[in-house]
């Protein structure tokens, strides 16, 4: 909807940062390109984008929520507590965990537009106390997700694999859909006198997704199969994308983002939306807890920690604007792709946290400094 | 005796406007000297090539201090020359005190840490000079707006002026606040300095002035003495031009009543003085009703109140079609039949790096809604239709809004309100910085709107554009209601006095309807 050249040629130089990092990974330490491993980061990467995809809802009305990560460990000691502990079934402690969540985050999102206290201290607020309370619920201990080893629906979040054939079924259905969609859009554009990409371009752009969905299904099943937290990272694109793109409620966001005042005057229930906006980033913590912690195999007391500023970086770098206004899920899942692979490559080759946390500030700052430098021209 | 300053032809032009088309005027040393003139007419844009903001160079004609030309480059060659500017805006720091404020930009030091003791010395000796009693070591945001001024002017005078250009200086002053800042500035006269008063309000002109320049579309049209003179004649040389034939306004018949306002009055916020005081008018299906006033009336702000954006109600009942109409946001307004255009399109009006489509259907979104999902189709038909019948050159629904001219960005505006079938549309400065095509095509598009049955509530500033396009005017004065005038009625003369609250009681009585 909003092309222009520049965020095409920061489409293009991302790219090729992305293949610069594979390129170096992959020839460093050639494991990196192993089928084990890209299932792996296949996994982390969906851990990554789910979180990044709620901060891309925060962060088109202008807000931001510095508090996800100390509440992605939150989410994950409140069920794993209840799990282990106090022996609730799996499914019952998830769906707790989101409920608190979901209250949680609207609160947050009520007091910063009600009270017009910044989001950015508000949420650094709720870093500081999730994390207390993260601590404080598991007691300094490991807990672990599930009983003595055995199988329950929050340990299958991260150890699921789809069958091979199922996969490439689910592959095939979801290249058809793909075509359907855009074959569809495309005459849509066209009864509205739209302009429309040359059919050639079209076929190029379905015919090069195919091939990567294919790729990517290939990859995985040579390991154990499309794991869980991709199928749920798939949907949760899907939904946010039709939220922003297809709902008043993400054209309010955009508003909101682009110019408050002038949203407020044609008629956008801003405090509404920017609570909903909370209301749905707690829900993504949530979930984003609940497949971190079971990735973990247990809640510790660092899990979750620092990942908001990952999912930060990741809108940042896929082009979402920190004022505002400006970001896609395609951009989401492409900023996550480059900080997932990053992070899975430096733990690949044994390097320390202390340059690790050094490398994510360089990236994070760099890629906010893109954003300053896009938006000054 | 040589003037302390004087301009010779003036003439001063901006993109698509000349804002001042010959100016000469003289200031002689020791007078008060009044500028008046309407909203627009060239006062703001004299001061600012007399302070320097508008450098040499940018302008056409002569500046002359004390009989030898001068060319002014920045506001410090202007200072140079002994000219301070008091500035309608307050620019002083709240959170600082009075004599830091009076030190500002030259803060007195000794080896690089601040001098104190120098600065409240300095403070005292301005402030002693101007006669003015103040405390300055108390915090400028513990004042009141009249102290405040009188910081400002004593600021001015930190400067060793011989010239003190006023703007506008008691604009939000009381009558007792006035009448102190009135004395100080006879006393800085008696001391020698000259002094440019620039006020709407006549009373305080005749009170101050020895003499009175008037200026209209950007011309110095007279200079009178203010004892040979009356407020009469000096509001007849401002108004002093003829009605155009641009108002393509029809005659209509108006329908029953959709919104009724009764003795309204608002506040900004809680425990703030009211704002609008005892406000009545009418709007009836398929007519304009006009709405005037000087810069600062309260126009805009009327309208913000009612369409739920701005204020508190302090008294006062609304009624929407018979119901009673107490919205508390804009999101409301518009879902009971309420639109609202913006004076200031790029801040409250449009989103400029979003398409023409997405800003047109913004307002409308929870009628396009279907199955939670925004109607694509729909929304580009309704889109589309705006577009046509408004006329908005642009290549297509897809263009980014800050790519077009301000009178097709204005359309767009226009659009975005029209889409959300409104009953009642308030329209604020519907023509202001467009050109002439594009407000003769706004006009026709209130016309057609009444044909429709809608009622249109216009604020303007230019009374032609009033005279022209209402069935009825409402003159709002400080606050209040200054008289309302039926089409036909209605003088450039009248709505000016109106509009300085000088219309007498009775006369504005017999024409209330």
């Amino acid at each position: 909807m909003r092309q222009s050249l520049k965020p095409l040629l920061r489409d293009y130089s991302m790219l090729l940062a992305l293949a610069a990092i594979w390129a170096f990974f992959g020839i460093e330490h050639p494991v990196f390109l192993s089928s084990r491993n890209l299932s792996l980061l296949l996994i982390e990467l969906s851990i990554t984008a789910s979180l990044a995809l709620g901060m891309l809802l925060v962060l088109l009305p202008a807000q931001i929520d510095l508090s996800a990560g100390s509440g992605v460990g939150l989410c994950g000691a409140i069920a794993a507590v209840l799990v282990y502990t106090h022996g609730v079934p799996a499914p019952l402690a998830l769906l707790a965990g989101t409920g608190v969540a979901v209250l949680v985050w609207s609160a947050m999102g009520a007091l910063i537009v009600r009270q017009r206290i910044p989001a950015f201290i508000i949420t650094l607020g709720g870093l500081l106390v999730f994390k207390g309370l993260h601590w404080l619920t598991i007691k300094g201990q490991t807990v672990p997700v599930t009983e003595g080893g055995r199988v329950n629906a929050f340990s299958l979040l991260t150890t699921f694999y789809l069958p091979p054939a199922l996969g490439y079924v689910l592959a095939g259905f979801v290249v058809a859909a793909l075509a359907l969609s855009q074959a569809r859009a495309r005459a849509r554009r066209q009864s509205f006198g739209f302009r429309v990409p040359e059919p050639s371009h079209a076929f190029l752009t379905w015919f090069v997704s195919a091939q990567l969905i294919f790729l990517l299904v290939i990859v995985a099943n040579q390991y154990r199969g499309v794991p869980l937290p991709a199928l749920i990272l798939g949907a949760l694109a899907l939904s946010v994308h039709v939220l922003t793109a297809h709902t008043p409620f993400g054209r309010y966001l955009y508003a909101i983002g682009s110019n408050e005042e002038a949203a407020l005057i044609s008629g956008v229930p801003i405090q509404r939306t920017v609570i909903a906006a909370f209301a749905v980033m707690g829900f993504v913590v949530a979930l984003t807890g609940f497949m971190q912690t079971a990735y973990a195999g247990a809640s510790t007391s660092t899990v979750g920690s620092l990942m908001e500023l990952d999912a930060v970086a990741a809108c940042v770098i896929g082009g979402t604007s920190l004022r505002g206004g400006r970001g896609s899920v395609a951009g989401v899942l492409f900023g996550a792709l480059i900080m997932a692979s990053l992070l899975n490559g430096m733990t690949l080759m044994a390097v320390t946290p202390e340059i690790k946390f050094i490398a994510r500030g360089v990236v994070l700052a760099l890629a906010v400094w893109v954003d300053v430098k896009l938006n000054a021209e | 005796m040589t003037a302390v300053l004087a301009t010779r032809d003036l003439v001063k032009r901006f993109p698509g406007v000349t804002a001042l088309g010959g100016v000469s005027f003289e200031l002689e040393p020791g007078e008060v000297h009044s500028l008046c003139g309407e909203n627009g007419a060239g006062k703001s844009t004299l001061i600012k090539l007399l302070s320097g903001i508008h450098a040499h160079g940018s302008y056409e004609g002569t500046l002359l201090a004390s009989g030898n030309e001068v060319e002014f480059h920045s506001t410090r060659d202007a200072e140079a020359a002994g000219i301070a500017v008091v500035y309608q805006e307050l620019a002083l720091v709240p959170e600082m005190t009075v004599a830091e404020n009076l030190c500002l930009g030259h803060l007195p030091t000794r080896r690089g840490l601040i001098d104190w003791s120098e600065v409240y010395a300095h403070a005292e000796r301005v402030l002693k000079a101007a006669k003015i009693e103040l405390d300055p070591t108390v915090e400028v945001r513990r004042l009141g707006v009249a102290e405040r001024q009188l910081v400002e002017i004593a600021k001015a005078l930190g400067k060793a002026p011989r010239v003190l250009i006023l703007d506008e200086p008691t604009a939000a002053l009381s009558d007792d606040e006035v009448q102190r800042l009135l004395d100080v500035v006879r006393e800085l006269k008696g001391r020698g300095i000259a002094a440019i008063y620039i006020s709407h309000k006549l009373d305080e002109v005749f009170a101050i002035s020895d003499r009175i320049t008037v200026l209209r579309d950007g011309k110095s049209i007279v200079t009178l003495r203010a004892a040979d003179t009356n407020p009469s004649e000096v509001i007849a040389h401002m108004v002093g031009r003829p009605i155009t034939d641009l108002f393509p306004r029809r005659v209509s018949t108006p329908g029953e009543v959709l919104m009724e306002v009764k003795g309204l009055s608002v506040r900004p916020r809680t425990s703030a003085p009211e704002r609008l005081q005892d406000i009545s008018f009418q709007v009836r299906r398929g007519e304009v009703l006009g709405i005037g006033g000087l810069m600062g009336a309260g126009r805009s702000e009327l309208l913000l109140h009612l369409f739920g954006a701005w204020g508190e109600r302090a008294a006062g009942q609304v009624t929407f079609q018979g119901s009673a109409f107490d919205v508390k946001s804009p999101h409301e307004a518009l879902a009971r039949g309420l639109a609202l255009v913006s004076e200031d399109r790029k801040r409250y009006g449009l989103f400029l790096h979003s398409p023409i489509g997405f800003n047109l259907s913004l307002s409308s979104l929870p009628k396009l809604r279907r199955r939670g999902r925004i109607d694509q189709g729909e929304e580009v038909a309704r889109s589309r239709a705006l577009f046509d019948s408004l006329r908005v050159k642009a290549p297509g629904l897809e263009t980014m809004v800050g790519t077009l001219s301000g009178g097709n960005q204005q359309k767009v505006v226009i659009g975005k309100a029209l889409m959300t079938e409104p009953k009642v549309l308030f329209l604020d400065e519907p023509t202001r910085g467009i050109d002439v095509g594009a407000k003769l095509e706004v006009y026709e598009v209130i016309n057609r709107l009444c044909e429709e049955g809608k009622a249109i509530v216009l604020v303007s500033s230019e009374l032609p554009e009033l005279l022209g396009m209402s069935d009825r005017i409402l003159m709002l004065s400080e606050g209040r209601v200054g008289g309302t005038f039926q089409r036909g009625q209605a003088t450039q003369e009248g709505l000016l006095a109106a509009a300085l609250g000088r219309l007498p009681r009775s006369a504005e009585a017999s024409v209330v309807s």
